[in-house]
């Protein structure tokens, strides 16, 4: 009797304890507001950098990640824009946000380092007077191939089509990006909502399935590093990873032309901490603090200041050469050719296997 | 302190009260959610209209995603046929051994699920890839001169199948074989049977329940089991779970995923009453 009473008073003392302790936690910081809510994918920033802000500014980063853009657009919605303080996605996404009026405008007086940005990534579709976002990163499939393993020679988007290649790509799943394929080899834009010509695209994708080892979103750069597959379109932090790892693969920007996405920052409408999302912005703008972030992200600097710090072995991969800027950015387009494109995107998945 | 008050001060259904709200905010209104959705028009940006619509299940009878689904299908039918192929013999010897080999035997069924399954997928892809296990073991012993692509096959989607479902089988056949009462087989065999005879006509009927429901078990979570065919087949088997997957995400058409949710769910009632209407019958049979 004694034993559970002692037990039944133990456990209240200790769950009292925890609490407190837990209220502790809440008040006894030194600067109570001081906390940044950031919202976006897991691991776009080293450690390093977000240690370094909270020790800087004594602002608190509270990050929340998304997978994909449009889990962050519902959450948006749901709480009307109140719950973050900044949120980093992708292009085509932000104008959904900023059509259904959830971003705010930049005051970009206070951030000092705005000037840094690099202008070829600014202006785009999706915010033409740069009003609402800052740029963060630029991303472009490129394709990677093994030397070892194919003695096609390729330059571009047409040689995969080489019977010599059978059974031998790695592709991402991105359906707008791969169909994109098959238009930038008839010379066509990524974003034509013509259904004809979208048709043909589809026709001429399916020639290219024999070819198709494996479709996979993610880390499909293993492929190619282990040999699984000679040749792989890849997203630009893909093949960041691939050329490091296997610096003897061949990098080929192709000669059809590139296709580009951007990810950028912007405010939610009801920002709780305006302020401590600007001292963020400011801070990784800052060049020694963007060329981190570059090196840690894998994507091409959208930041021109930051250029020159970014260590010489990687800045073929992440600085974009000047002559290859002219790249068209995959936007949204009508829903009947959106449609389109995921039935032909599928009929493709179905006819490689 | 709860001994004062009568059971009469408590209406009954008080106490049933949290598992029917339960089953109402989790089971039924998602359904019903769901249900409604799929007759809905996709708006112009981002969500969807109050607009009633049978355009979605209408595009559910274009040739593409009807082919999803047969292709489902197919997938779930081979491998429903494996499992039971591999899982039936496996549950009706283990229901013969010793007690102290049964739980051993459970154990080691059980082991696996003790990790994720996505983990275990991933170590096939580790057996299958070029150079892998299953790869250098073939090289070593001379069957193969070159590394084989395995992976990425049809045949690799079906064997992770077959893994991943084969224990709901074992422990199906195995539940029903062990409450079967075996004087019935010696009873047969003392009436002349053969052995054989004896297993059809007595054992096999008496399992029949067990076998069924292993296949339910099996059948309806692999017309759904998307991600190993991902994973296995590289993406390049096309399944009603990863289009309906797709058009949530990516093809942010969510009155089409629903429809194409509710069409898969009518299919899987149907299964269900299939098998209840079988094994009603076999019980007859095999009482009678």
């Amino acid at each position: 009797m004694r034993k559970t009473q002692w037990k039944k008073w133990g456990s209240l003392a200790l769950s009292l304890l925890l609490l407190a302790s837990l209220a502790a936690g809440c008040g006894g910081d030194a600067k109570p507001s001081g906390e940044l809510s950031l919202y976006t994918w897991d691991g776009m920033f080293p450690q390093e950098i977000l240690d370094g802000f909270e020790e800087e500014t004594g602002i608190r980063v509270r990050y929340s990640n998304f997978d994909y853009d449009e889990d962050m657009l519902a959450k948006l919605e749901e709480t009307e824009g109140k719950d973050y303080d900044l949120v980093i996605a992708d292009d085509y996404i932000i104008e959904l946000v900023i059509a259904e009026g959830l971003a705010q405008k930049l005051d970009t007086s206070k951030m000092e380092n705005y000037k840094n940005l690099n202008p070829v990534f600014m202006s785009q579709f999706y915010d033409p007077n740069n009003e609402y976002t800052v740029p963060h990163g630029a991303g472009i499939p490129l394709l990677v191939y093994d030397p070892a393993l194919t003695d096609v020679e390729i330059t571009g988007y047409e040689d995969l089509w080489n019977p010599a290649l059978a059974d031998n790509i790695a592709l991402t799943a991105n359906y707008r990006v791969i169909n994109g394929i098959a238009l930038k080899v008839m010379g066509e834009s990524y974003n034509t909502e013509d259904l004809d010509v979208l048709q043909a695209a589809g026709e001429k994708l399916l020639e290219l399935a024999p070819n198709v080892r494996v479709i996979n979103d993610s880390n499909t750069q293993d492929f190619i590093i282990s040999g699984e597959a000679a040749v792989g379109f890849l997203y630009t932090s893909q093949v960041y990873l691939a050329m490091t790892a296997r610096p003897d693969l061949k990098l080929v920007l192709p000669k059809e032309g590139l296709g580009f996405g951007i990810m950028a920052s912007f405010l939610p409408s009801q920002a709780p901490n305006p302020d401590a999302a600007y001292a963020f912005l400011d801070y990784i703008n800052r060049p020694e603090n963007a060329a981190k972030c570059f090196e840690f992200l894998g994507y091409y600097c959208t930041n021109k200041a930051a250029e020159s710090h970014i260590s010489e072995d990687m800045k073929e991969l992440l600085v974009l050469p000047e002559d290859a800027a002219a790249g068209e950015i995959v936007q949204n387009i009508s829903q009947e050719a959106e449609d389109l494109h995921s039935e032909i995107w599928n009929q493709f998945r179905d006819a490689c296997g | 302190m709860g001994n004062k008050s009568s059971p009469k001060t408590r209406p009954p259904w008080l106490l049933l009260a949290p598992m029917y709200a339960f089953t109402i905010l989790f089971v039924a209104l998602p359904i019903l959610y769901m249900f409604l959705l799929s007759f809905l028009t996709r708006a112009e940006v981002w969500g969807v209209e109050f607009q009633f619509t049978l355009a979605n299940y209408k595009r559910i009878l274009e040739p593409l995603y009807l082919d999803t689904f047969l292709e489902s299908f197919r997938l779930a039918l081979i491998s429903t046929a494996l499992v039971a192929l591999i899982g039936y013999p496996y549950g009706y010897f283990m229901a013969k051994m010793s007690p102290a080999w049964k739980k051993r035997m459970l154990l080691l069924i059980m082991i696996p699920f003790w990790t994720s399954a996505l983990i275990r997928l991933y170590g096939w892809i580790i057996v299958f890839r070029s150079n892998g296990v299953l790869d250098s073991l073939l090289m070593g012993l001379h069957i193969t001169g070159e590394p084989l692509k395995l992976l990425y096959t049809y045949p690799a989607v079906v064997v992770g199948m077959v893994y991943a479902l084969l224990p709901f089988m074992i422990l199906a056949v195995y539940s029903s074989a062990e409450k079967m009462d075996w004087s019935l087989v010696e009873a047969a065999r003392d009436l002349g049977a053969s052995s054989r005879l004896a297993f059809w006509t007595v054992t096999f009927k008496m399992t029949l329940p067990g076998l069924l429901s292993g296949v339910v078990l099996t059948f309806i979570p692999s017309m759904g089991l998307f991600f190993i065919a991902d994973l296995l087949g590289g993406n390049k088997i096309v399944l009603v779970g990863s289009v309906i997957q797709e058009q949530l995400t990516k093809g942010r058409n969510q009155p089409f995923a629903a429809a194409l949710s509710a069409v898969l769910m009518v299919l899987t009632v149907l299964m269900i009453r299939l098998y209840r209407r079988i094994t009603g019958a076999s019980k007859l049979e095999g009482l009678v």
